[in-house]
């Protein structure tokens, strides 16, 4: 695991002293420690950590409005609370607040390692992900597409989606569930799809519904398949896919909804297809 | 598909709802559509996948989505619908997804959701897995969000 460093978030200097002591013990770097909401701000703003431990209760502020403070300037950062106090309410509070992870003072050093080990091995987890599913989920399209039309794709256009884009056409989206959740979206236009379903089924299409259903096996086939390479790569994301859902329109504008996607878009002899895939780190949890 | 799988979403929106300041929350018809219907406005799709797999599509139409999204957005009135108000419906589907999955759970049905896609345009066709689609209306406050409920057999 690559060195994790960490900000220390609590009133007592007595207590900042000891969890630094236990983290560094531990090969953890501690960057920096507040013990208010100004500080906070500071040394966040400063260090960029890759984790916080927070207290809950501190003079003129708490463990939360701090939370929110460190999610407001950087979202990807993980929060442990710390704190002697803990109860259902205050467990649920944190998790609204998005908290990572809760345990109880006095610290028993093992309970703290562990899951700072177990919030950050998700997170490693994630970032292994992210680095391999935009090219998995092009080669699962060109196979595809091989497979059932022994017909080729060479993409011409690769970009980072972080803003609207227009589909026309046929789009067929495939949300994605396992460790961290996803979607992915293949849209072609309705004469590519027409001229895919016909060489596809070896015949002209009956109806539109025959098109759409073809579409909609074709879009299974490729996630499916992609979601089983990268758990061959790696069990532990345990990706499954929901069955599709297909739209039919002209002017169909499809939002990122802030989290970045990958599109690429490929040439095929039946027309151009783009593919949008995108994976959302989810909220992880590790409670005592 | 069966019927009890609307008393879910009837719940998460009766909790989801008011929290976020929403006051009246009031169920309206519950019918069933054939699996292929059209919608127009703002469609957010949220899968879901487990001991049961479907997915849902949330439609809200244009004004109903514009005063949603500034209610979330604790403003008095959005002119045009940006990616900030979409992303708060994005957040509203996923959050009201999330508790239904937690009352299936309660009924001893384990499902995770995926995350949504948002889709506007006008006279969208929506062609869902299941042959039958159950469409629960909802209305909150003077908005209503038509909810199509598609699960495989």
């Amino acid at each position: 695991m690559k060195n994790v460093r960490i900000v220390v978030v609590d009133d007592s200097a007595l207590s900042i002293a000891l969890i630094s002591d236990m983290l560094e013990q531990n090969g953890y770097e501690v960057v920096g420690s507040a013990g208010g909401l100004e500080e906070v701000k500071e040394v966040i703003t400063e260090t960029m950590p890759d984790l916080v431990t927070m207290d809950m209760t501190m003079p003129g502020t708490d463990g939360l409005e701090c939370t929110r403070a460190v999610h407001a300037i950087n979202r990807d950062i993980r929060v442990i609370v710390v704190s002697s106090m803990m109860d259902d309410e205050i467990i649920s509070q944190a998790k609204r607040n998005r908290v990572s992870g809760y345990i109880q003072k006095p610290v028993d050093e093992g309970d703290l390692i562990a899951m700072i080990e177990r919030v950050m091995s998700a997170e490693e987890l994630f970032n292994v992900l992210k680095a391999d599913y935009f090219e998995v989920f092009k080669d699962a399209l060109r196979d595809g597409l091989n497979r059932l039309t022994k017909t080729l794709i060479t993409y011409q256009e690769e970009y980072l989606c972080e803003t609207e884009y227009t589909a026309e056409g046929i789009a067929i989206m495939i949300g994605i569930i396992g460790e961290f959740p996803g979607k992915m979206l293949v849209s072609i236009s309705k004469s590519t799809a027409h001229v895919l379903t016909t060489t596809v089924l070896k015949r002209e299409p009956k109806s539109n519904e025959e098109i759409v259903e073809t579409m909609s096996e074709f879009a299974n086939i490729v996630a499916g398949n992609a979601c089983s390479v990268l758990n061959k790569r790696n069990r532990a994301y345990g990706l499954r896919v929901s069955p599709p859902s297909v739209l039919s329109g002209e002017n169909m504008r499809i939002s990122p909804l802030n989290y970045p996607t990958y599109t690429a878009i490929g040439e095929t002899v039946f027309g151009k297809m783009l593919i949008n895939v995108g994976f959302k780190r989810g909220e992880i949890e590790a409670w005592t | 598909m069966d019927v009890k799988n609307v008393s879910p979403f009837m719940a998460a929106f009766n909790i989801v709802m008011p929290r976020l300041g929403f006051r009246e929350i009031r169920k309206g018809d519950l019918q069933t559509k054939d699996k292929t219907f059209s919608g127009s406005g703002v469609i957010i799709i949220v899968g879901m996948v487990g001991e049961l797999r479907g997915n849902v599509a949330y439609v809200f139409d244009t004004e109903s989505a514009k005063k949603i999204a500034a209610a979330m957005l604790k403003v008095t009135n959005i002119d045009k619908l940006t990616e900030m108000s979409k992303s708060a419906l994005g957040e509203l589907t996923n959050m009201l997804t999330a508790h239904a999955a937690t009352a299936f759970a309660a009924m001893k049905i384990l499902m995770k959701i995926s995350t949504p896609t948002c889709i506007e345009g006008d006279d969208i066709e929506i062609t869902m897995s299941s042959e039958k689609v159950f469409c629960l209306q909802m209305m909150i406050d003077d908005s209503t969000i038509d909810v199509n409920i598609s699960f495989e057999n």
